[in-house]
């Protein structure tokens, strides 16, 4: 099916976009009415604000209330310098401010894993704590700041035209600034964190610093319209400044247009915008907030992922026809292998791995005692034991899910342990999981690309497309590139998973449970994947409950109970060992 | 020097906001965990109760009993009414706190037709005054606003930790499915969960017009501080609002009283920051 | 009914007396006002949001005032019209809109928002355009940069001194501490801070000086403090309910303070709760003999609480705000109808010359910032009212200054 190239479209987005911003700056020479100008002001104000917020917060998913913390910032510098240096510096000067505000206040906050409503309300206690701040000390004082004098260049020969370039120009930035951000790498790994930041960071995305660049993003073009702002309003107050006003609109906007999109923050701004300001008569106010309210509550109720939602949801229906619901056979023709899938290489005997003393304790309970084992080079490794004996705890650990308390992890000369899982994936060890977490408004295909970009391989987007597209046809997935996970089935899914592993180029690849769940032909398929993937140079470590497929696949077992250790070596040996069998006694048969 | 008076004094002027704040936030916590509802109607429900409680005590010259029997029932089922609407359009979570403050901004016109913009002060006798005890004075209206809040807190804590209620509705939250498949009739449940969190709006009305002067733009004053409240008490957790209600008024009024007033905000708020960032797992 | 608008009234007396016929006069009109057909006049007021409250009196007013000038004549022999905007009580907002008056709406003339944030917004655009800009009550006059902007409440130049220094006077050394409390509500703010030195200076000594945030909520902390400190008397920095609020914590504390001002409180409440009892405030007019007794003054208040009462509004007496606000309209038709034109620098020029007669007084503009004579007196809630106390001449028959 020729619809999904490996090639990304050339977007006509940055020509539409320069064409606007064109149009408007030379709308000036047209001598429209002042009013224009500043009515035209206010909505780009308002794009430059509600987009600058999606950059984060949409995209990550992380919704902020502190926006007008970042924004209030901006205000703040620029009334206070703006009668000492020139507009230009000030408006630098305004986004650094917010821009270092917002990487601090990331880089703390994101120290510890907070969820998303956490996250709102200490945004939400920022804000208020920064506004006392400025309230309370000469930044402001209490009497507000009159901006007197700012000197302002003169385009079009007029103050009020200056103004309002200043203000178009920064939501046409921060416009194209969102539009480049959702293609570029950064964006793919804001939108893996915003479905499903564990998976994102032990695919090799770096979770810490992406939302880091994002919050600063965000915060200096939120400072940067604070800093316009404060000299179109010319006299800030903190009350003015710090009200609910800017947080709630935003978000308003953002959600009302599409806050995962470039473009939906700006539809919703211009919606929201012209409501308020175009009726404003004033023997009807009350009938017009009225109005406004209804509009908003229509507008939500029939459409709940936002404008931008609704046209990508007539857009999914037309580009994609109906596609075969059941699995499809292709398994068994991969469309690129091209190397003999009967054949195995054979184990080296070099370690790839040693775990040297692993142990890890959750609240008193010890998941991991001391364990020492290697992985060699290779090899596919069975890793079994009974239910809860470990074994995906040491595959957590091994991938950086989670850190162990004591030991190390000896991987390519380096001590892995206790490294951010980023760090891991980037060495080049990959894992899928025993129930599949797909980012779920990715497509096939992007779930792919974001582990080919940001793994092992860390290839660029063109390659990384077209690896993606490589190892989605090896799992027989190439035809359902283009759709949501969630329109896969559970066998789709693991195949899925499998795909992101390989495709970040791991010379480890950890499978967890991949045959649980599948009916018994899909595990022959399976099984014949997992051949074909070892002898592509793989080692591969293969946690499983069936008994069959370890003992068909696997060069060598370790057996783990209790957090420890009990059996090592050649997989018909290990399962004779006594302390194996008294270990699996009962409940061997359990899952098969 | 701070005499002991005045810290005293401060640290129960502190409780009452506290308790307040639980009041007005406990209806959002639950409705925020367990309907997935961020409901900034919720203030304006406070509000409407607010102005049908001065209109019906200051006007009618109703007693405030009789008023909180008339406006529980009717806001329980107002609660339920604008659940009906949520339910039935499928709006989620970030939907709804657009549908909800539009709401909010229809309630602030249609208040400011019906009673102008004006400040409103219901001037009555009920829950006037204070009494001595030793050197401190106890207002009374803030008192029976206090021990309301507590035991409201209170009851909705045990019915969600005593009864069947608790565990079917955390069941419906992880799989409405599943849950259904045992008998947990979510929809009824989500039902009730709006109406108790309406009745408490209708409560938290009445002593808003018993204690405080009303104007339409008054809607959104409790927002921020209510909003902390609810989240640092843990979504859904009635105790949980009221301690960080609590927390939050306890060390606003001392900070007014120690440092200055206009440093009010500071302290709760850093508190809170602190806390989120050392124990985010706690909360 | 040519007493209603005295300016207009005037002009149409003058014409008669130096024999021109009516007619005539009428004819000749419309060539200077350049047009026929109304004269439009822009302003935007807060009628949502926040500030509300009080952009409704203003709107009110408004009312009054332009259909008693259209039923005298109107001005220039043209009807008036009242191009009204809903700022939302935002000063961005405000901008906009005045810009959309002048460039879209093309109005003649422009009068002025509500509050201080909005005025000055409104004050940038007319600037820019060259127009004059009346305003009504505008609390920071420092602030007050342009020189065609004309404040109709007469607070001075200097209010916080000279204000504070009336209120010193007016307590004649029974007062011996005084306690300032604010608000950070910008006008009220430099009110207080202005007022301190100046209580010093008069040998009075402060006890107690506490700042809040605007939009405080709990005043329990703050009048444990003030029970604390036990002043002679409270000088509250207040805007809006701030006043009350403090009321109604201190009388939680069995405390009522000895003297009491506030700054800007909102009327009502302030007037009709008990416990406002006795307050001070400051103001410019009251609907209250002597002061009502100027032209048009007492029908003025007639109309207005008539308005006002089927408007909800809790205290439907012209007090300060509304006072300045018709002032307002005074000033700005008064200009039009002396220069017999509609060009902002002529009305501007005679204004700054020959200031303009109100019914808070002959309002002047030729200090500092465009202020004159601070025309401030000082009243008290009495009886649920507020009454005149302070200076003599214009107390309120039957009243009398209540100091402890």
């Amino acid at each position: 099916m020729s619809a999904v190239s490996a090639k990304m479209p050339r977007s006509y987005v940055p020509y539409v976009l320069l064409a606007v911003f064109v149009f408007f700056a030379a709308l000036p020479a047209m001598k429209p009415p002042a009013f224009a100008e500043s009515f035209l002001y206010l909505l780009f104000f308002w794009i430059a604000l509600a987009t600058s917020w999606a950059i984060f917060s949409g995209f990550t998913g992380y919704v902020s209330f502190g926006h007008g913390a970042f924004y209030g910032a901006g205000v703040y510098t620029l009334a206070n310098l703006a009668s000492y240096w020139s507009i230009w510096w000030c408006l630098i000067l305004s986004g650094l401010v917010a821009a270092l505000l917002g990487v601090a206040v990331a880089a703390v906050v994101f120290r510890t894993r907070l969820r998303g409503e956490l996250f709102a309300l200490l945004t939400l206690a920022l804000a208020i704590v920064l506004s006392t701040i400025i309230l309370n000390t000469p930044i402001d004082g209490g009497p507000g700041v009159y901006l007197l004098g700012v000197n302002l260049p003169s385009f079009y020969g007029s103050q009020a035209s200056t103004l309002y370039l200043f203000g178009m120009s920064i939501g046409m930035l921060s416009l194209f600034v969102a539009w480049y951000l959702q293609r570029s790498k950064l964006g793919r790994a804001l939108f893996a964190i915003s479905d499903d930041e564990d998976v994102a960071e032990i695919l090799g995305v770096p979770t810490y610093a992406c939302k880091l660049i994002a919050c600063g993003i965000s915060s200096a073009l939120a400072g940067v319209a604070g800093g316009i702002h404060a000299v179109f309003v010319s006299y800030v107050t903190v009350s003015g400044t710090f009200n609910l006003e800017v947080p709630l609109f935003v978000l308003l906007m953002s959600v009302l247009g599409g806050a995962r999109s470039w473009i939906g923050p700006a539809i919703g701004a211009v919606f929201v915008t012209v409501l308020n300001n175009t009726f404003v008569s004033g023997d009807s106010a009350l009938l017009v907030r009225i109005g406004i309210g209804v509009t908003l509550i229509i507008a939500t109720l029939y459409l709940p992922d936002g404008v931008v939602g609704l046209v990508q949801k007539f857009g999914r229906r037309n580009t994609n026809p109906a596609v075969d619901p059941v699995h499809p056979a292709q398994v068994e023709q991969p469309a690129a292998q091209q190397r003999s899938t009967t054949q195995a290489m054979t184990a080296t005997g070099e370690t790839l791995v040693q775990l040297e003393n692993i142990s890890l304790a959750f609240k008193g309970v010890r998941a991991l005692d001391g364990v020492n084992m290697e992985v060699r080079k290779g090899e596919i490794l069975g890793l079994v034991g009974p239910n809860g004996s470990g074994k995906s705890t040491l595959i957590n650990v091994l991938s950086g899910f989670y850190k162990p308390d004591t030991g190390r992890i000896i991987f390519g000369g380096e001590d892995l342990a206790r490294r951010p899982g980023h760090i891991i994936a980037k060495h080049g060890i990959a894992r899928t999981f025993q129930i599949p977490r797909p980012f779920g408004r990715l497509t096939v295909l992007e779930n792919v690309v974001v582990a080919a970009m940001f793994g092992a391989g860390g290839l660029p987007e063109r390659h990384a497309r077209e690896r993606a597209m490589h190892y989605l046809g090896f799992v027989g997935l190439d035809s359902r590139a283009s759709a949501l996970p969630s329109e896969l089935n559970l066998h789709q899914r693991k195949f899925l998973e499998l795909a992101r592993a390989l495709a970040s180029g791991a010379k480890l690849v950890m499978l967890d449970e991949v045959l649980a769940g599948l009916t018994p032909s899909e595990i022959t398929s399976a099984i014949a994947m997992v051949r074909r993937i070892h002898s592509a140079d793989t080692t591969i470590v293969f946690v499983e409950h069936n008994m069959r497929a370890v003992m068909e696949l696997t060069h060598r077992l370790v057996v783990i109970n209790q957090g420890k250790m009990i059996a090592e070596g050649d997989p018909r040996a290990v399962m004779q060992n006594p302390a194996v069998i008294a270990a699996y006694l009962g409940t061997a048969d359990a899952e098969d | 020097m701070i005499s002991a008076t005045l810290l005293g004094q401060s640290l129960l002027s502190g409780i009452f906001s506290g308790c307040f704040y639980a009041m007005l936030g406990l209806g959002m916590t639950l409705s925020w965990r367990y309907l997935k509802v961020i409901n900034l109607a919720h203030f304006a429900f406070v509000l409407i109760a607010a102005y049908l409680t001065y209109q019906l005590v200051g006007k009618s010259g109703l007693h405030p009993l009789v008023v909180a029997v008339l406006l529980i029932p009717l806001f329980f089922a107002l609660g339920i009414a604008q659940q009906a609407l949520i339910d039935y359009y499928k709006v989620n979570e970030f939907a709804s706190v657009i549908v909800t403050f539009g709401m909010a901004i229809i309630t602030e016109a249609a208040l400011q037709w019906f009673w102008s913009a004006d400040y409103l002060k219901l001037e009555s006798h009920y829950l006037r005054g204070s009494t001595q005890i030793g050197t401190l004075f106890l207002p009374i209206g803030e008192a029976v606003m206090a021990l309301i809040a507590v035991v409201m807190c209170a009851a909705v804590w045990a019915a969600l930790r005593y009864t069947w209620l608790g565990k079917a509705l955390r069941a419906g939250l992880d799989n409405p499915q599943i849950a259904a498949s045992f008998g947990v009739p979510n929809r009824q449940l989500s039902y009730l969960v709006a109406g108790v969190s309406g009745a408490t709006a209708a409560i938290g009305g009445i002593f808003v017009a018993l204690l405080f002067t009303l104007a339409p733009s008054q809607i959104f004053a409790w927002l921020g501080v209510v909003f902390a409240a609810a989240l640092l008490g843990g979504l859904g957790s009635p105790i949980g609002v009221l301690a960080a209600g609590l927390l939050l008024g306890v060390s606003e009024a001392l900070t007014m009283a120690v440092i200055a007033p206009a440093w009010a905000p500071v302290v709760p708020f850093t508190l809170l920051m602190v806390i989120l960032l050392i124990w985010p797992e706690r909360v | 009914m040519s007493d209603l608008h005295n300016s207009a009234a005037k002009l149409s007396r003058r014409n008669a007396l130096q024999g021109g016929l009516a007619l005539a006069a009428a004819s000749a009109l419309p060539a200077i006002a350049q047009g026929t057909g109304p004269i439009r006049i822009g302003s935007t007021l807060a009628l949502t949001g926040p500030l509300a409250q009080t952009g409704i009196l203003h709107k009110i007013v408004g009312e009054i005032y332009l259909k008693q000038l259209n039923a005298a004549g109107g001005l220039l022999g043209r009807q008036v019209e009242w191009v009204l905007l809903d700022d939302q009580s935002k000063p961005e907002v405000t901008r906009t809109l005045y810009e959309r008056l002048i460039t879209v709406d093309k109005v003649d003339l422009l009068i002025g928002p509500y509050a201080t944030g909005s005025i000055l917004a409104a004050m940038g655009v007319a600037q820019r355009y060259n127009k004059i800009l009346v305003h009504h009550t505008f609390g920071i006059p420092s602030l007050a940069k342009y020189e065609m902007h004309f404040p109709a409440w007469p607070i001075g130049a200097f209010p916080e001194k000279t204000v504070t220094n009336r209120v010193v006077d007016m307590l004649a050394g029974k007062v011996k501490t005084v306690a300032v409390v604010t608000s950070k509500f910008p006008s009220v703010h430099f009110l207080a801070l202005g007022a301190r030195p100046v209580f010093k200076e008069r040998g009075i000594n402060e006890v107690l000086f506490l700042e809040f945030e605007f939009g405080a909520k709990d005043f329990g902390p703050i009048a444990a403090r003030v029970k604390d400190a036990n002043p002679d008397l409270l000088f509250m920095g207040a805007i809006g309910l701030e006043g009350n609020q403090l009321l109604e914590a201190l009388e939680k504390l069995n405390w009522t303070p000895k003297n009491h001002f506030y700054t800007y409180p909102t009327p009502g409440p302030l007037a009709l709760s008990p416990l406002g009892k006795d307050a001070l405030s400051f103001t410019a007019y009251e609907d209250l003999p002597p002061l009502n007794a100027a032209p048009g003054a007492a029908e003025f208040g007639k109309l207005f609480t008539e308005a006002a009462k089927a408007n909800n509004i809790a205290y439907p007496y012209v007090e300060t705000q509304t006072g300045a606000s018709y002032s307002a309209w005074q000033v700005l038709i008064h200009a039009a109808a002396e220069t017999k034109s509609l060009d902002d620098k002529k009305m501007s020029d005679y204004l700054k010359k020959n200031g303009a007669p109100t019914i808070i007084g002959k309002v002047r503009f030729d200090g500092p910032n465009n202020y004159g004579d601070d025309l401030m007196r000082i009243k008290q809630v009495q009886n649920q009212r507020w009454v005149l106390v302070y200076p003599d001449e214009f107390k309120t028959p039957g009243a009398k200054l209540i100091v402890k």
